[in-house]
């Protein structure tokens, strides 16, 4: 009787633990040799029970602890939360206010793909490229930081406009940083698409169809790097988006290298709308009034944020509590995505796959190996990193 | 295709099983559904291509506080799982709703399977059963939270802070 082989199955726990990255989570991979054969995720280790606590506090008070959510995307939270409450409200932000909140939106997304190039060239032992972007990346903190006075929680929405205005001077400097940054971007873009070694880890890598991003409901960059022309902005205009329409960017490739020329060319295309947008700047008021109790409805608020679609449920109850706030972040999407089409794919692979989809991630500083003898080894996430980058040396 | 357009293909398709329908603004279509036809409601979407599930909401209604001259039964809670689908700017809503005492859904992961993170969002924080659901694991709760206690209902209000024990072994110096 001849000896069956059976193939070594193992299953690759990565998480959750990583005090540096954003965000932590856990995920598991079933792997024969190198090939995944199931992926799950367990998140939450950073829970902090948001939506609930919306519940016990005022609409204006909401504002602050929603716009905490994220810390790269904090606007986008903010603006999706405010467009909510003036529906639920009745009123409407004078155009000035809107067109500053899309003018922040974009500088925004701006810093966050800067900051995904930068952790995605990262995950690739593209450390250069790493280096590059974050220190370009600074140009446009230092234009959110001059026009808000933050860095990170810019806090530019109030209920029922903004809190800050663009004068000429700002716009002056906004211009000047921004064409700066056009030239790094035109580096950028020349470096992923003809850098040969680059090219090695992303082409062909992770690709996933239109159909395949079609049936697993991705979103944002994610979807259009496989030809999905989806974008809430062009989709379903808000703010000032009406006014100042923009070109949905998109690539037919699917696999990773798509999704850094879609995101690097989203960055030429919010450079163009951020000028469009100083040009013709509305004149007139900041703010309008937002009544303090808001009357009992319900409305579904819809933005684009950096990493796709972002969600808001808002229900009033009449009074100066919300009854029901629910928010689905772009990231649960594709989250969804990545653990449904990584299978088949390959473990080296893996770290530059969850950095493609630009999760609000965050990782894992402990990876362990547990094989069927339960002799388990424990990884990093640097020791996977690193595995990564040697298994394509 | 324009939203009115949109909403009407998603009426026209949903008319035979829905108990309800109203169009709370322009862009959008609320459809309530018996748990039972969620299956084949979602079936059809699909295989329509109508849009793509964008979230699933979880709205808990408490029963209403009976006051003692009410002759009116006291009404159970029931928990509301609303389907929100989105295709351009139209948004599709299908809400179901459960009792408390038989809080049960049919999974739909069989025919969309990235419902899976929603639905075990859905057991943990409003104690909905889906039936057939492929990962009933918590999602983003703790191992340890205790059974039968469900965040987003309206009941739980928090613990209680645990009592402070004289004689802290931590604290005691060595």
């Amino acid at each position: 009787m001849e000896a069956k082989v059976v193939p070594q199955k193992f299953i690759v726990p990565i998480g959750p633990q990583h005090p540096a990255l954003k965000e932590p989570g856990h995920f598991e991979f079933t792997v024969e040799g190198e090939v995944i054969t199931g992926a799950t995720v367990r998140l939450g280790y950073v829970h902090r029970g948001i939506e609930k606590s919306t519940e016990d506090r005022n609409w204006v008070q909401n504002l602050y602890l929603l716009e905490r959510i994220c810390g790269i995307c904090s606007h986008i939270h903010a603006t999706a939360y405010v467009l909510g409450v003036e529906a639920l409200a009745e009123v409407t932000a004078p155009p000035r206010a809107q067109a500053i909140r899309t003018l922040v939106c974009e500088l925004e997304r701006i810093h966050s793909h800067m900051l995904w190039l930068g952790v995605a060239a990262h995950e690739g032992g593209f450390d250069t490229l790493f280096m590059y972007s974050w220190r370009d990346r600074e140009t446009v903190m230092d234009l959110l930081e001059g026009l808000s006075g933050n860095r990170v929680n810019y806090s530019v929405n109030v209920l029922g406009g903004v809190k800050i205005d663009v004068d000429e001077k700002q716009a002056a400097s906004i211009r000047k940083g921004i064409d700066f940054l056009k030239e790094r971007t035109t580096y950028y873009m020349k470096v992923v698409t003809t850098d040969e070694t680059f090219l090695g880890r992303t082409r062909d890598v992770g690709t996933m169809s239109y159909d395949q991003a079609d049936a697993l409901a991705a979103v944002g960059p994610t979807a259009r790097a496989s030809g999905i022309p989806r974008d809430v902005r062009s989709d379903a205009p808000y703010a000032a988006y009406p006014q100042f329409p923009i070109n949905v960017i998109t690539a037919k490739g699917g696999d990773l290298a798509a999704r850094f020329v879609v995101r690097i060319n989203e960055l030429f295309e919010s450079y163009r709308l951020i000028h469009e947008i100083l040009d013709k700047l509305p004149v007139g008021e900041l703010t309008t009034r937002v009544p303090r109790r808001i009357p009992e409805n319900e409305v579904i608020s819809r933005v684009e944020a950096p990493r796709g679609e972002l969600f808001y449920y808002l229900k009033s109850n009449g009074s100066e509590k919300p009854e029901r706030i629910k928010v689905r972040t772009p990231s649960i999407c594709n989250w969804a995505t990545v653990m449904n089409f990584a299978v088949g794919l390959k473990l080296a692979d893996m770290p530059m796959i969850l950095a493609g989809i630009d999760p609000c991630f965050s990782c894992s500083d402990r990876t362990v190996v547990i094989n069927r003898t339960n002799q388990s080894q424990v990884w990093s996430w640097e020791d996977l990193r690193q595995y990564g980058i040697k298994y394509y040396r | 295709m324009d939203i009115t357009e949109s909403l009407q293909t998603a009426q026209d398709l949903l008319n035979q099983w829905t108990s309800g329908m109203s169009t709370p603004d322009i862009s959008r279509l609320d459809v309530t559904l018996a748990p039972k036809d969620l299956k084949p409601a979602v079936r059809i979407l699909q295989k329509a291509h109508w849009g793509y599930l964008s979230a699933i909401t979880g709205l808990d209604h408490p029963p209403l506080p009976v006051l003692p001259d009410d002759k009116q039964l006291a009404k159970e809670g029931t928990v509301e799982m609303l389907y929100h689908f989105c295709e351009g700017a139209a948004i599709l809503t299908l809400r179901v709703s459960v009792p408390y005492s038989r809080p049960v859904i049919p999974s739909i992961c069989e025919i969309l399977p990235y419902a899976s993170l929603y639905e075990r969002e859905g057991i943990e924080m409003f104690g909905v059963t889906f039936r057939g659901t492929p990962n009933t694991e918590h999602f983003v709760l703790p191992e340890d939270w205790p059974n039968g206690v469900y965040p987003l209902r309206k009941s739980f209000t928090g613990f209680n802070k645990p009592a402070q024990s004289p004689t802290n072994p931590g604290l005691k110096s060595a």
